[in-house]
């Protein structure tokens, strides 16, 4: 453990400076003009570093730090909105594993970075993850359309949410993109960051990881450990805006003084630290719960994503707003945060569909104390 | 609101439709332009004119002003039809409409009145605004772009910034500092500038969405003759006061290519709407409340009577709410808010809200300016303390 905590510490410390450095304005913007796009270099970069594997545990081929270094790591990539699969790639890693059936060699290429992975769990037009999935998985293959998917547009493997015909059941399918039934539909959107595109199956080959309450189950491992982390990814990206937000009230004057001195600002960026705070609390408390209370795992999940979805949306929000004329020009850097907490609200599901989950849980949460 | 049409007004939609049915058929799809594209400008221009030869221009300005001087209500009815369709309306004309004339109106010479007023209703007068400088914007007194007289002109320096439209406008009105010796709000004047001045350096700025609607004004050594100066020397701030009276009023009614809470619920679909029934109620309640305090709004306004302080609330409220509406409608349509099988204008729609909602919250007074202006004018609180009463300008240390 004491090894552990090193060796975390200095990959976290290593990835601030690293992304401080690396993670330039002009880089970002150029990422923000096309649908799809991707920083390979950067992930390059990281993968070199043992960034994709890091969380993993050792006999999975990983460095074993765990869940903890995952968040750590989203945390800094949230704090300069840097979009890497780091989340995806381990928590389909940790899918395989479950599952325990020979898929070893791609656990390797994802924990080595050599591939990367998309979570294609919902259905266009959803909120969130739907009972009965609208692709089909038959004699003919997958067929169908997903809803937009971060990295979907780079990704070399995705995990997708579908129903099995024969069995009338839902399946979790893994499925390797690059093949002819696979086609990947890019479109401009508020934030092209991401790697996204809907994934658009015809015939193709896909291999069932889990099947019925297996799948179902599985599909909630998934769901809570990508939601735990992104709520991490989120309060960095809420944490820089309170930051830059706070900077420049010190700094602008207006009226003969700071903006800071008025209470209009002051009691904004002191309401933004305390939905900060609160979300990054539910987060800190669901990562403990992964370990300490599995059961309750998908309920802390719910509210980390719940408070962290409103504390980034604030902050980014009011951050803007805080700057002025100087805040809605693409020339500053506070549009990519507003833009990254819209489509880190909606990549795993929207508040509505997890504040239901939230309440569905809710006793669960209740028998934690 | 059709069904609480009264018969004149039933019969006034109906007369509206007929003419924009003839009038109005290049306008039936979405403008594939960008924002701030200069062709928009034009377009605009045109549409204007088109909307004077009609009779409805500006429907409920007194006849002797060029108007059609009939009630708010069809004003009203008249900006519902027209959004039926993608009108190329906008700041570009509805600068020189909202803003100038009517500052004009209120403090200009009859010259002057008979110079600007009717061409400009004609579209053949395109206005930008000139007031906000880096140094200036919610404390817009503290302009320091200075006119100094020279004989009968004056002479002006300085910056303007965030100057909207300024590479399309014909003309723009300006506050420029007379008398820097004055306390602050003393020592402004308002001019009338011709934007094809030599010494007027226009360069354009880009905003979030990646366009370019607002620029950089750069004024060196720029003429203008003392009959185009509005209002008495050291006026400017009264002068401007009219023009942001009527900014913060009208700024709630550019709604065109926007999203409301009408496309959310038709973009939700009936899943969507089931998940979000309480938000539904909460922005549709927000938005038919604005949309009375609007119309009351008006009819003062119809009546003579000058924009109350209270009409800033219309801004404050609106640009909220559209910010609530684009979020949520961005969430309804999935990430990229334009992915198969749904409507690509839809999605784009709640795009250009989410950008111009964060925008729309600092143009023409950001909020927190706004509450203030509300909780002294309106509430009777006192005013912050302010370190710049009555000191000299010269004297402040001003801006960053
Ligand atoms: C899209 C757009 C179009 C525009 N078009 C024009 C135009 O055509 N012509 C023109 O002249 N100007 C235009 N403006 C400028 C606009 O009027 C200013 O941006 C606005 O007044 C704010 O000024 P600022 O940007 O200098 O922000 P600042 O004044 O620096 O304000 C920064 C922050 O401090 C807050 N603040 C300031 N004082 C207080 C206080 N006393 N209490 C609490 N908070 C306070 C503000 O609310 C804001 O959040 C436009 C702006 C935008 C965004």
């Amino acid at each position: 453990m004491g090894d552990n905590q090193e060796a975390l510490a200095m990959i976290t410390d290593q990835a601030g400076r690293l992304l401080e450095d690396a993670v330039t304005p002009q880089r970002l913007k150029s990422l923000l003009q096309k649908p799809g796009s991707f920083d390979r270099d950067l992930w390059l970069q990281t993968v070199g570093l043992g960034w994709a594997g890091a969380a993993v545990p050792e006999e999975a081929g990983g460095f074993g730090l765990g869940w903890e270094v995952l968040c750590a790591l989203a945390g800094h990539l949230g704090a300069v909105t840097a979009s890497l699969p780091l989340i995806q790639n381990t928590v389909l890693v940790d899918a395989l594993a479950q599952a325990d059936c020979g898929y070893s060699a791609v656990i390797e290429q994802l924990v080595s970075g050599e591939a990367i992975a998309t979570l294609a769990l919902f259905d266009q037009g959803d909120n969130g993850i739907s009972d009965t999935p609208q692709l089909v998985y038959g004699s003919s293959g997958l067929n169908g359309v997903t809803a937009v998917a971060p990295f979907a547009a780079v990704a070399g493997f995705a995990l997708v949410h579908a129903l099995r015909e024969d069995q009338s059941q839902p399946a979790l399918l893994l499925v390797a993109l690059d093949q002819k039934g696979v086609k990947r539909d890019l479109r401009n959107c508020i934030d092209n960051a991401r790697g996204a595109a809907a994934l658009d199956f015809a015939n193709a080959t896909a291999t069932p990881v889990a099947v019925g309450d297996g799948a179902s189950s599985l599909l909630m491992r998934v769901a809570a450990r990508a939601v735990i982390a992104t709520a991490f990814e989120q309060v960095g990206g809420a944490g820089s805006c309170l930051q830059s937000a706070c900077d420049y009230a010190r700094e602008r004057k207006v009226f003969g003084q700071p903006i800071g001195a008025f209470q209009g600002i002051k009691h904004k960026l002191a309401d933004i630290y305390a939905d900060i705070e609160i979300a990054r609390g539910c987060a800190l408390d669901a990562l403990a719960a992964l370990e300490s209370n599995p059961r309750a795992a998908l309920a802390y999940a719910a509210a980390a994503r719940v408070t962290a979805i409103t504390a980034y949306e604030h902050a980014a929000r009011e951050n803007i707003q805080v700057h002025g004329g100087i805040g809605v020009t693409w020339e500053s850097a506070e549009h990519h945060y507003y833009r990254r907490s819209r489509s880190l609200a909606l990549e795993l599901g929207a508040a509505p569909y997890w504040r239901d989950v939230l309440v569905d849980h809710v006793e669960l949460l209740a028998e934690g104390y | 609101m059709d069904f609480n049409d009264s018969a004149e007004e039933a019969a006034f939609r109906a007369e509206v439709r007929a003419w924009l049915q003839q009038n109005a058929s290049d306008y039936t799809e979405p403008l594939a332009l960008r924002q701030g594209d200069p062709r928009i400008a034009e377009m605009g221009r045109s549409w204007q004119k088109q909307k004077a030869k009609g009779g409805f221009a500006a429907i409920s300005w007194p006849v002797e002003a060029g108007g059609r001087g009939a009630s708010p209500i069809e004003e009203v009815i008249f900006a519902e039809e027209e959004g039926r369709y993608h009108v190329p309306v906008g700041p570009f004309v509805g600068i020189g409409i909202n803003l100038a004339v009517p500052t004009i109106r209120a403090h200009g010479t009859p010259e002057q009145i008979e110079k600007f007023a009717r061409p400009t209703l004609l579209g053949e007068i395109l206005w930008c605004q000139l007031f906000s400088e880096p140094g200036a914007g919610s404390d817009l007194a503290a302009v320091r772009t200075r006119a100094t007289r020279d004989g009968d002109d004056w002479l002006v320096n300085g910056q303007k910034v965030w100057t909207s439209w300024a590479h399309t406008a014909d003309w723009g009105i300006m506050l420029a500092r007379t008398d820097p010796e004055q306390a602050k709000h003393k020592g402004l004047s308002f001019f009338l500038v011709d934007m094809r001045s030599a010494g007027i350096d226009v360069r354009p700025i880009r905003s979030i969405s990646g366009e370019s609607e607002f620029n950089e004004v750069f004024l060196t050594d720029v003429r203008i003759p003392d009959s185009q100066r509005l209002g008495a020397v050291g006026d400017g701030w009264k002068v401007a006061m009219t023009t942001l009276m009527n900014e913060r009023a009208s700024a709630a009614d550019q709604s065109q290519s926007l999203p409301d809470v009408e496309s959310l619920l038709a973009a939700l679909g009936e899943q969507g709407r089931a998940a979000n029934t309480r938000q539904l109620a909460s922005l549709y309640a927000r938005e038919q409340g604005l949309k009375y305090f609007g119309l009351r709004q008006l009819t003062r306004l119809s009546q003579g009577g000058n924009p109350d302080p209270i009409s800033v609330m219309s801004k404050l409220v609106y640009a909220n709410l559209l910010q609530d509406v684009s979020a949520l409608g961005l969430d309804a349509l999935g990430l990229p808010g334009a992915f198969a099988g749904r409507e690509n204008h839809e999605a784009k729609k709640f795009q250009y809200g989410y950008q111009w909602s964060a925008a729309l919250r600092i143009a023409g007074g950001a909020d927190e300016i706004l509450r203030n202006q509300i909780a002294e004018r309106v509430l009777g609180l006192p005013g912050e303390i302010r370190s710049d009463k009555g000191v000299p300008f010269s004297q402040l240390p001003v801006g960053r």
